[in-house]
C-alpha cells in the first residue's frame, strides 16, 4: 500500500504528449509513432481512478512499442468527471493531436458523451464505465465496452450467493436513485422473484449522501439475512464501513453488488471487508495466463499490483493498439472493424467482443473479504467465491446500431 | 418504534454537525467573517487522527493531539494570512478562504494520496449496544456523550467566565473593547484557532465513523453552514438547536421518505431564511 500511495503521490508518472499531426484518414507506416489518448479523470474525486488508468495505458503502450517495434504512447486527457470537459478534451485532441483512438471514461455520463463523440470524428473509444446504455439504447459503432453490465453484475454476485445461502430467504438493498441503481435494483427484483426470495425493504438515497445510519437502523428493522448494497465508489465504502460499526456483519450476511476492487479493499482494510462479499470486474488473483503476465508486468514496472481501474486501462489500450496495428490505420471505422467480432485471450481467460453490441463477453466475479491473519500479503483482501459470464442479449439490451 | 430509533440515531448524527459547525459559528460572531476553509480543518482534524493512528499512537491520543495541531496551524493562518482581509468586504474572504480550502486539500492528496482510509474505533468502544430491535455502534453513543459535556464545558466558558465575557465584548464592538485595553488581534486568533480547533476534532471524531478521503472537506463545510444559516449566524445554542433538527431530519426522512433526506434539509434551511432571515435563535 505504501509503494501504490508513494507513487501516485508522487506524480511522476503521467502519460506522454506529443504532437502527431497529418494522420487522419491514412494507413500508417510501419515507422509511425500510434497514440491513444487516455481520457479519465486526473483531478477532483475520481482523481485516483484515474491516475491508476494512466499507468495503466502507459504499461500497455510500453509493451506494445517492444512488440511491434513503433513507438506507442498514450496522451492523458484529465475529464475531470465532467462530460462537457470530457467533450472538450477529446475534441481537442482529435483536433490538435490528431488523435483517433482513446481509452478511458470512468464515469458513465463522460463515457456517453465520448462516445458520441468518436463516432461523430470517425474516432474509436473503449472504456469501463458501468452504464447499460453504453452498449445499450446508446449503443453506437464507434464505442466499445470492457466492463459488465448491471445485469451481469448482479446475476454473478445475487444468484451464486442466493444459491449458497438457502436459508437466507430476507433481503433488503440500499439503492443509490438514479439510472444505474435501479438496473442493478430491477435485475435483483426479477432473481428474489424467481428464487422465491423475500425482499423485505429497499431505500433510495442522493447521489450525495455521506450518512447512512438512517438507511441502516431502517434495515435492522427489517430483520434481513442479507443486506445488499447496491451502490458503488466512495458511497459503497461509507455504507458498509456504517453497517460494520451497526454491528450488521454479525447479524446477516453483506454484498456489495459492484466494488471498485483492491482501492476499496485498500481504504476499508481488512477488518471491515472480512466475511463481506463483493461483486468484481476485475481481481488480480485471476488464475490466468493473462493476468498473470499483466501482475508480474506491473509489480516489475510500477512496484505495486495491479487494481481495476490500472488493469482496465491496459486492456483497453491494448486491444485499440492491437486493432490498429492489424489494421493498419488510426481510422475508427477500420479499428472498429478489427475490433468487432474478435476473441482473445484477455485478463479474465477468453474474452470476446461482441459485434452486435461492441460488448465484450467477459467474467465477473464474486469474491470474499479474507481475515487478515489469512492473507498471503498485503494485497491478499479476497478469495474469489465464483465467477462467469452473463449478458442480456444485445436485442435485450435495447443496442440498435444502426 | 423504529421513528424513536431514528430521532435517536439523528440526535447523535446532530451532535456532531453541532459540533462541526459551532466553531464557523463563533468565528462569524466574533469576526463577522466567513470561513469557507472551515471544511478544510475538519479534514485536516481526521487525517491528522488517521495520520497518528497509522503510526500507532491510541485514538485517545491522537483525538485531542489532531484537534490541537489543527488549532494551532490555524491560529497561525490567521495571524499570517487571514487578519489582513478582516476589513474587506466579504468576496474577499470568500475567495481567500476557498482558494485556502483547496490548497489544504490538494495538499492533503500529496502528503497522504488521493485514496481514503479507516480508522477504526478505538478498544473498548467497537461493539454495539442492543436494545430489542435498535442496534446502536458504542463509538456513536461515545460521540453523543462526548460532544453534549463539550456543548456544555463551551457554553460556560463563552457565558460564564470572564475570558467568554471578553470575547462576547469582542463580537458586540471591538474597538470599545480594545479601549478598555484587551488585545484583540490576541483574542481574534484564539477564537480563529478554538474555531477552527473544534471543526479538527469534529473531524477526530468523525474519522472511525465516516473514514478518511481527501474530499470530506466539501461535504462538511455544506452542512456546517446549512447549520449555521438555520441556526442563527454566531448563535451559540443556535447551532446546537440547528444541528439537532438537521440530524434528526436526515435520519427520521431515511424512514419517511428516504430518496429526499437531503432534499428536506436544504429545503428546511431554504424556508427558515425565508420566513427567519437571521436564523432561529440569530441576534438582530
Amino acid at each position: 500500500m505504501i509503494n501504490r500511495r508513494r507513487l501516485l503521490q508522487s506524480g511522476a508518472i503521467a502519460g506522454a504528449s506529443l504532437l502527431l499531426p497529418g494522420l487522419a484518414g491514412r494507413a500508417f507506416s510501419a515507422s509511425e509513432a500510434i497514440t491513444v489518448g487516455i481520457p479519465v479523470p486526473i483531478s477532483g474525486p475520481f482523481a485516483a481512478n484515474g491516475k491508476f488508468a494512466s499507468l495503466g495505458g502507459i504499461l500497455a503502450a510500453e509493451e506494445a512499442s517492444r512488440e511491434f517495434g513503433r513507438q506507442v504512447k498514450t496522451l492523458d486527457l484529465d475529464t475531470e468527471g465532467k462530460p462537457a470537459t470530457a467533450v472538450r478534451k477529446v475534441q481537442d485532441a482529435f483536433d490538435n493531436n490528431g488523435i483517433k483512438l482513446y481509452a478511458g471514461g470512468i464515469l458513465s455520463s463522460e463515457s456517453l458523451a465520448m462516445g458520441k463523440e468518436a463516432l461523430r470524428r470517425n474516432g474509436v473509444f473503449i472504456t469501463t464505465a458501468g452504464a447499460d446504455e453504453i452498449t445499450g439504447t446508446d449503443c453506437n459503432a464507434a464505442t466499445f465496452r470492457w466492463s459488465v453490465p448491471t445485469y451481469g453484475a448482479i446475476e454473478q454476485t445475487v444468484r451464486p450467493l442466493v444459491d449458497m445461502l438457502p436459508d437466507a430467504k430476507r433481503w433488503y438493498t440500499i439503492t443509490p436513485q438514479y439510472v444505474f441503481g435501479d438496473g442493478l435494483l430491477n435485475v435483483a427484483k426479477d432473481i428474489f422473484k424467481e428464487k422465491g426470495i423475500e425482499h423485505v425493504g429497499n431505500s433510495y438515497h442522493s447521489l450525495t449522501e455521506k450518512e447512512f445510519s438512517g438507511y441502516l437502523t431502517n434495515a435492522i428493522a427489517a430483520r434481513p439475512d442479507v443486506l445488499l448494497i447496491l451502490n458503488f465508489g466512495s458511497q459503497s465504502s461509507d455504507t458498509l464501513r456504517q453497517a460494520v460499526s451497526f454491528g450488521l456483519k454479525n447479524r446477516m450476511t453483506i454484498l456489495v453488488a459492484w466494488a471498485s476492487g483492491l482501492e476499496q479493499f485498500e481504504a476499508l482494510g481488512p477488518d471491515i471487508c472480512e466475511g463481506v462479499y463483493f461483486g468484481a470486474q476485475y481481481w488480480h488473483g485471476v488464475d490466468t495466463p493473462g493476468n498473470q503476465a499483466l501482475v508480474k508486468s506491473v509489480r516489475e514496472r510500477f512496484d505495486l499490483t495491479p487494481n481495476y481501474s490500472l488493469a482496465g486501462s491496459y486492456i483497453l489500450t491494448k486491444l485499440l493498439v492491437d486493432a490498429a496495428v492489424k489494421a493498419g490505420s488510426i481510422d475508427g471505422d477500420k479499428v472498429a472493424a478489427e475490433l468487432r467480432g474478435k476473441t482473445y485471450e484477455g485478463l479474465t481467460g477468453e474474452e470476446t467482443i461482441r459485434a452486435q453490441d461492441n460488448q465484450v463477453i467477459k467474467d465477473y466475479y464474486l469474491l470474499k473479504g479474507k481475515a487478515k491473519k489469512d492473507m498471503a500479503d498485503k494485497d491478499d483482501f479476497a478469495e474469489i467465491v465464483s465467477q462467469g459470464k452473463s449478458f442480456l442479449s444485445p436485442e435485450d439490451a435495447g443496442c440498435k446500431m444502426g | 418504534m423504529t421513528y424513536l430509533f431514528q430521532i435517536f440515531n439523528g440526535i447523535g448524527i446532530g451532535m456532531l454537525y453541532f459540533l462541526l459547525a459551532v466553531g464557523l459559528s463563533v468565528i462569524f460572531g466574533l469576526l463577522q467573517f466567513v470561513n469557507f476553509a472551515h471544511g478544510a480543518f475538519y479534514l485536516l482534524g481526521a487525517y491528522f487522527t488517521y495520520d497518528l493512528v497509522e503510526r500507532g499512537y491510541s485514538f485517545w491520543v491522537a483525538m485531542p493531539l489532531a484537534a490541537i495541531m489543527v488549532m494551532a496551524l490555524a491560529a497561525l493562518t490567521e495571524i499570517v494570512l487571514l487578519r489582513r482581509i478582516y476589513k474587506l468586504p466579504h468576496t474577499f474572504h470568500i475567495l481567500v478562504t476557498v482558494g485556502l480550502a483547496l490548497i489544504i486539500q490538494e495538499m492533503t492528496i500529496i502528503v497522504w494520496g488521493p485514496l481514503g482510509g479507516n480508522v477504526p474505533p478505538p478498544e473498548g468502544l467497537n461493539g454495539v449496544i442492543i436494545v430489542g430491535d435498535f442496534i446502536y455502534p458504542e463509538y456513536r453513543l461515545f460521540v453523543i456523550a462526548f460532544t453534549a459535556v463539550l456543548a456544555v464545558g463551551l457554553w460556560w466558558v463563552l457565558e460564564g467566565t470572564r475570558i467568554g465575557a471578553i470575547v462576547r465584548a469582542g463580537s458586540e464592538s471591538s474597538e470599545n473593547t480594545a479601549l478598555l485595553g484587551y488585545n484583540t488581534l490576541r483574542i481574534n486568533s484564539a477564537v480563529f484557532g478554538l474555531g477552527a480547533g473544534l471543526a479538527g476534532l469534529a473531524g477526530a471524531l468523525a474519522a472511525p465513523i465516516r473514514g478518511v478521503e481527501p474530499f470530506m472537506g466539501l461535504e462538511a463545510l455544506g452542512i456546517a453552514f446549512v447549520v449555521v444559516v438555520i441556526g442563527g449566524m454566531g448563535s451559540y445554542t443556535g447551532a446546537l438547536l440547528a444541528g439537532i433538527l438537521v440530524g434528526v431530519t436526515q435520519s427520521v426522512m431515511a424512514s419517511l421518505w428516504p430518496e429526499g433526506a437531503r432534499l428536506m434539509i436544504y429545503l428546511g434551511m431554504a424556508l427558515v431564511i425565508v420566513a427567519m432571515p437571521r436564523g432561529l435563535l440569530g441576534r438582530a
